[in-house]
Parts: C-alpha cells; sequence; structure tokens
C-alpha cells in the first residue's frame, strides 16, 4: 500500500487527465496564439504568410493600441476607486448595527444589476445616455442644469467615462456583496471591545475592518482591474469603439481585426499582448497574497 | 497490478469522453436527400416568412432537396460570415453584399465562379437588368447572383417642402439653397442616424463618386493599386462636413441611430432624410403619399459622372466547398425566378434586379420610379464601405463620425487612408 503512494508513476497517471485537459485547453491556445501571430492570414483563406515580427513593431507604432491601453488603465483605475473602494464602504455602511435590519434588502438591490445580461444592461443605457429622450438628460433639464446636457456617447471625450460609468454601476453591488460576506466572518468580540475603549466608528472601521479583509481587498481589487483588461462585451454592445476609435480597448481592437479587417495574425499579436498583461497582473497578485498571509 | 487496472480506468474514460463528442454528427443525413444550407441576412418577422415560403415551394416541387435555412442580421453577419467560411460547415448558399465584400471570397477562392450557369442558361441571364449583374462579378466572371436592387435616395417631407415653397433640387447648389431656406425657416433640413457610421458613409459613397474620375476612382478601390491621391476624395469630404457645419444636419447625428432618426422623420421632425429604396415602402406607411424622393444632386465641378446613382445590389454567392453546385443554381433560379421576384415585391416591397418584376402594378409607385432611375443610370456608386478594402473601410468608417463631431479635418483623415491603402497594396497578393 504504501509503496503504491510512493509510486511516481503511478501519481503522475492520476495526474494525466488533469493535465492533458489543461494541456489541451489552456497552453496549447496560448501557443498557437503566440505562433499565430508571427503569421498574416485570415480565417477562410488557406495560405498563411511568415511575416516574423512584423506585427508587434506595427502594434507599438499603432496609435489606437495607446488609445486601447488608455482606455484600458482608465477601466482599471476608476473600477478600482468605484468598485473596490466603493464596495469597501458600501459594505461597511451596511454591515453598521442600524442599518443591518434593512440589510438584505439593500444587498439585493444592489446585486441584481450584475445579473442582468450585458446585452440587455447595454442597451438600456443606451437609451439611459440618449441625447434626445434619455433620462440622464433629462434629469439634467429637470434641475435647471440643461447646459450639462450632453450627447455622452456620442462625443469622443465622454464616451468612454459613460461607457466606464455603466460597468460601476453594473459591478459596484457585486463587490459589496463580496465584502460583506467577509466583514460578516469578522468577530464581534473585537468591536465590542474597540466600542468599550472609546473607539469611535470611523476607528475601529480603519483598525478592525479593513486589516481583517485584507485578503478580500486583495481577490477584490485583482478581480477587476484583470476584468478592466479583458473589458469587451460592454464596449462592443454600446459604442464598438466610436465615437471614431475614441472608447476602443485592447478586447474590441482584437475583434476590430480578427473579424472586421481580416487580419488574424495582427489579432493574435493583441491576444499576445492582453495575455502578458493579465499574466504579469496576476503573478504580482499572487505575489501580494502570499506576504498577506505571512503578515497573519 | 494496480497500475494496470488505473490504467484499464483511464481507458474506459478515454473511451467515454470521445463518446461524447463524436455522437452527435450521425442523425442529419438519415434520409437520402440531398441538403442545401441556405445562409440569408433577414430573420425579422416582416421579412423571414417570404423566404420561408418560397423555401417550401421549392421543397414541394424538388422533394430530393431539403433547404436548411438560417438567419444572421445585418451587422453580425459580416462578422459570422467570415468565421462560418473558416469552418467546416460552410453553408452552400450565402449572403453577401457585392463588390469588394464578395470579390475577397473570390480571391480566397471560396466563391464558385457562376459564369458557366449563367452561360448555360442565356433566358436567366437576361432576365437580370445587367447593372445589377455586373457589380458581383470580378475579372470578367461573375460569383454572385443578385436578390435585391439597392438604391440610395433623399426622400422628403412634402408638407414641409410644400409649406416653404421648396422644389426637389437637381444640382448641388440647388440642394444648398433648399437647405438653406429651410434652416433659415426654423426646420431642421437632414436627418441622419450616424450611431452606425455606414449611414454617413452612404453620402461619401455618392459624393467620392460624383468627385472623382470614374477611372482613377475604381483603381482606387481595388485593393492592388489603391492610393486615394486624387483632390477630389478631400473635396467629398470638405463637402460633406459643410453640411454638419452650416447646421444642416439634425443634432447629436453620433449619438442617433438610423432606425430612430426614421421614426423622428415620420413624425415629421425633418423635411429630408437619405434612405435606401428598400425603405421606400415604410416611409409610404407612415407619410401615406406625402412624400417625394430624389437621387443624389448633380455636382458641377466633379470629376466623376454625374449619372451614376448610388447603390448597389445584394444577394448570394455559391460556397466553393459546395457538393451540389446544380441544386444551388436550381435553387437560385428558383429564387429569382419571374414569379418569385413578382412576389418578392408585391410581399416585402423591395426593389427586385429581375427585368420587369418591379413595375407600378406590383410596386410602390415610387419604388417603380427608383429602379427606373438605376436602369437608366450611367452606373452604380456602390456601398463605399463595401467596394473598398475592408482595412480602407474601416479608416473611413471610424473617422467619419470624427469629421462630422469636429475633431479631424478631411485632410487628416485622407492621409490615413492613404497610408493604409499602401498597406494593403502590399498585402494583397
Amino acid at each position: 500500500m504504501k509503496e503504491t503512494y510512493r509510486n511516481g508513476r503511478t501519481a503522475f497517471l492520476f495526474i494525466l487527465p488533469a493535465l492533458l485537459l489543461i494541456l489541451f485547453i489552456v497552453f496549447l491556445p496560448i501557443v498557437l496564439n503566440l505562433y499565430n501571430s508571427f503569421f498574416r492570414w485570415n480565417s477562410f483563406e488557406a495560405g498563411k504568410t511568415f511575416v516574423g515580427f512584423d506585427y508587434y513593431v506595427r502594434l507599438f507604432k499603432d496609435p489606437v493600441f495607446f488609445t486601447a491601453l488608455k482606455n484600458n488603465s482608465l477601466y482599471a483605475i476608476i473600477s478600482l476607486i468605484c468598485q473596490v473602494g466603493g464596495g469597501i464602504i458600501i459594505a461597511a455602511i451596511l454591515e453598521d448595527k442600524l442599518i443591518r435590519r434593512f440589510q438584505p434588502f439593500f444587498r439585493t438591490v444592489f446585486f441584481i444589476p450584475s445579473v442582468i445580461s450585458i446585452a440587455v444592461v447595454g442597451l438600456m443605457w443606451q437609451l439611459i445616455y440618449n441625447p434626445e429622450i434619455g433620462l440622464v438628460n433629462g434629469v439634467l433639464n429637470v434641475i435647471g442644469q440643461s447646459e450639462w446636457a450632453h450627447s455622452w456617447l456620442g462625443d469622443s471625450k465622454t464616451a468612454i467615462y459613460a461607457v466606464v460609468a455603466v460597468s460601476q454601476w453594473q459591478y459596484t453591488g457585486y463587490m459589496t456583496m463580496l465584502f460583506l460576506i467577509a466583514m460578516q466572518k469578522i468577530p464581534m468580540e473585537y468591536y465590542e471591545a474597540a466600542m468599550i475603549d472609546g473607539a469611535s466608528k470611523i476607528n475601529s472601521f480603519f483598525h478592525i475592518t479593513l486589516p481583517q479583509i485584507k485578503e478580500m481587498i486583495l481577490v477584490g481589487s485583482v478581480i477587476t482591474v484583470i476584468g478592466a483588461f479583458k473589458v469587451f462585451d460592454e464596449v462592443y454592445v454600446m459604442t464598438f469603439g466610436g465615437p471614431g476609435r475614441s472608447t476602443e480597448v485592447l478586447g474590441t481592437m482584437l475583434y476590430r481585426s480578427a473579424f472586421r479587417n481580416d487580419e488574424m495574425g495582427y489579432a493574435s499579436t493583441i491576444g499576445t499582448i492582453i495575455f502578458i498583461i493579465t499574466l504579469t497582473l496576476s503573478l504580482i497578485q499572487m505575489k501580494l497574497g502570499k506576504s498577506g498571509q505571512e503578515v497573519e | 497490478m494496480r497500475t494496470k487496472i488505473l490504467i484499464v480506468c483511464m481507458l474506459m474514460l478515454a473511451l467515454v469522453i470521445t463518446g461524447c463528442s463524436s455522437s452527435t454528427s450521425s442523425n442529419e443525413d438519415e434520409s437520402d436527400k440531398i441538403v442545401l444550407k441556405f445562409l440569408h441576412k433577414w430573420p425579422q418577422p416582416q421579412y423571414a416568412p417570404y423566404f420561408e415560403e418560397v423555401v417550401k415551394e421549392f421543397e414541394s416541387q424538388n422533394p430530393d432537396i431539403k433547404i436548411k435555412m438560417e438567419a444572421i442580421a445585418d451587422e453580425p453577419i459580416k462578422d459570422k460570415l467570415r468565421v462560418i467560411l473558416g469552418g467546416s460547415e460552410v453553408p452552400d448558399i450565402m449572403f453577401s453584399w457585392s463588390g469588394e465584400f464578395a470579390r475577397k471570397f473570390v480571391r480566397a477562392d471560396a466563391a464558385l465562379d457562376l459564369t458557366p450557369y449563367l452561360e448555360e442558361d442565356a433566358a436567366w441571364k437576361d432576365s437580370f437588368i445587367p447593372a445589377s449583374l455586373q457589380p458581383f462579378s470580378s475579372d470578367g466572371k461573375n460569383y454572385g447572383i443578385p436578390l435585391r436592387f439597392n438604391g440610395k435616395f433623399f426622400v422628403y417631407n412634402k408638407e414641409i417642402f410644400d409649406k416653404h415653397g421648396l422644389q426637389a433640387p437637381k444640382t448641388w447648389d440647388e440642394f444648398l439653397d433648399v437647405l438653406d431656406t429651410l434652416k433659415e425657416e426654423g426646420e431642421t433640413p437632414l436627418m441622419l442616424g450616424n450611431e452606425s457610421p455606414w449611414a454617413a458613409i452612404h453620402y461619401l459613397t455618392g459624393l467620392n463618386q460624383k468627385m472623382v474620375d470614374q477611372e482613377v476612382r475604381m483603381n482606387d478601390y481595388n485593393p492592388r493599386s489603391g492610393e486615394f491621391t486624387d483632390s477630389g476624395y478631400v473635396k467629398a469630404m470638405e463637402m460633406l462636413a459643410e453640411l454638419n457645419e452650416k447646421g444642416y444636419f439634425m443634432d447629436n447625428v453620433n449619438s442617433s441611430s438610423h432606425d430612430m432618426v426614421k421614426q423622428m422623420f415620420f413624425a415629421g421632425k425633418g423635411a429630408m432624410f437619405y434612405v435606401e429604396l428598400e425603405e421606400f415602402q415604410d416611409v409610404e406607411n407612415a407619410l401615406k403619399g406625402n412624400w417625394g424622393f430624389f437621387p443624389m444632386p448633380s455636382i458641377a465641378d466633379g470629376n466623376g459622372s454625374q449619372k451614376y446613382i448610388t447603390g448597389a445590389p445584394d444577394g448570394f454567392i455559391v460556397s466553393s466547398k459546395t457538393k451540389h453546385p446544380k441544386e444551388a443554381i436550381e435553387f437560385l433560379k428558383f429564387l429569382t425566378s419571374k414569379e418569385n421576384s413578382l412576389k418578392l415585391v408585391k410581399d416585402i416591397g423591395w426593389p427586385s434586379p429581375i427585368e420587369g418584376a418591379t413595375n407600378p402594378d406590383t410596386a410602390l409607385k415610387q419604388v417603380a420610379e427608383g429602379v427606373d432611375y438605376m436602369k437608366q443610370a450611367e452606373g452604380m456608386a456602390e456601398w463605399l464601405d463595401t467596394d473598398v478594402h475592408a482595412k480602407v473601410a474601416d479608416v473611413y468608417l471610424s473617422n467619419i463620425q470624427l469629421l462630422l463631431d469636429g475633431s479631424k479635418s478631411p485632410e487628416e483623415i485622407i492621409k490615413e487612408v492613404q497610408a493604409v491603402a499602401k498597406q494593403v497594396q502590399s498585402e494583397v497578393e
């Protein structure tokens, strides 16, 4: 019996199915994608032409690539502030003794947007942003701020913020939920002890709540940041990169290259770059996550 | 011993996994019917029944052929066609726009040469209005069969025109005068929904054609030789930008969709709207005879022919991988028969490319007149976004919104077009 446990070959056989699945479903496509980025090819033509690093050179000269990077970073920063920062604050308020009675109601309301299909959300917000009949301009007119009324998605200066705002509306509730779960695990005794010592609510938030949910903050931050670099559907549904290229993100740029411009090789190049960015971010997360454990 | 048992278990698992993947493909060809896959782009409830009826009729006349029909809407089909053509389940008959959109499939050997079939059946070939077959040809060979013959015209609200004593303009200067009068009288002269930028590209389609010499333009639109150095391209964009700068277009063009603007036009909120012939029926339903139309006015100092009409046929190509070319052609012949073309015109009000099918008895008076315009025209200016290489089209499409919100000048845009045209030249063998 014990020999079997020590038998490396048997152990290998046990992990073989999982290993094969991972190899074929995860690693092979990544390698193939890298390989494909060195060729000029499209989906309906048989031949491939080797172009070497041409596409990489072109990518780093392409102004749209930098617009996309900028937009993805904007997405990441705003999402961090609103979804992680805002999520913690909302969760802390909902956990407060005074409001806890109503918590299930608010929790559900805040969570609902994140279960709606993105296509529905996109179309709905297109109507909300509509300059003629939309809710945003309607409200601005009613409160007498009509000079603020604006063609939100139609102006290349505001369009990206309008799209980012929709994501905040959709996912802040989801993050709040995650933080609530983490906060409910904190023993009440800490807060009681702090109260007896005369700590204010703000103080106990900074000195008890935040350190106790540190792990969840890390996980939440990484989810939002990586999500921000993979974002595609919100932009695709609401603006498809327009007006002009002002709301282009890496995802839509990849899609446009692959299925509109018939440049699968260029799309593979963009895919590789997205992979490198998200991989780096995940590695950073893993490192930070580990150091977090050590502190505990 | 144990390792052996393990190996057996693993093999069984492998069998189960492979078993799962292959069990789905066996129930299709149980009958010995020939299956033709047919892909079109009209899933809308007002159009789909026409295709269902025609397919049913064809199947009852040809009991040994089964048509598997699928429909994907206008915008997604642009992407899906490319993916589908690369896969193993290629439809036998597929929708395609004419011009470069079809020609790229021809270059990739994905489309079947239909010339011999057309030559074989002269009566079929002659039943088409010649101008409708031509845009589907490449190097003198036919690769596509048109289903519709679509033109672009300005429709105007007669009530508004009469109120200000205006008439349909014939030249660009007259057109500007009309716009000016309307503007001064406080009307919205031109409706435009440019959220999907093809709407403004259709303006530029006509302007490019009218401003640039035909031969030069065809040379530029060909991906192998495109340069776009003619000054007419810049002038065309300047003219479009001028319409916007003078405030002739409605507000918020870039964030309004074509369909929404159409409803606003129907509600009488604008004087003129640039639409396709296929939309005439909707206009008639909403404005009930209280409207007129005119083609893009002629431009005095333009180098292109002023007797062209903007528009193009769209229709079907046959896959080069099809196992049943004869049956596919049989179906296309049925689809474009006089009888079914009359039905097309009557049921859904689309202009048919079949000689005599779109007549005042079957079609709306204005649709028949529109087709007459196209028959008499010297040629067709095909949609700019499907007539040039996809990458050139993409540059035009994304920049036209910026031209209209004033953040890019025509010179900047043409420079980008020239750069991408050069890149395309080096890539297309």
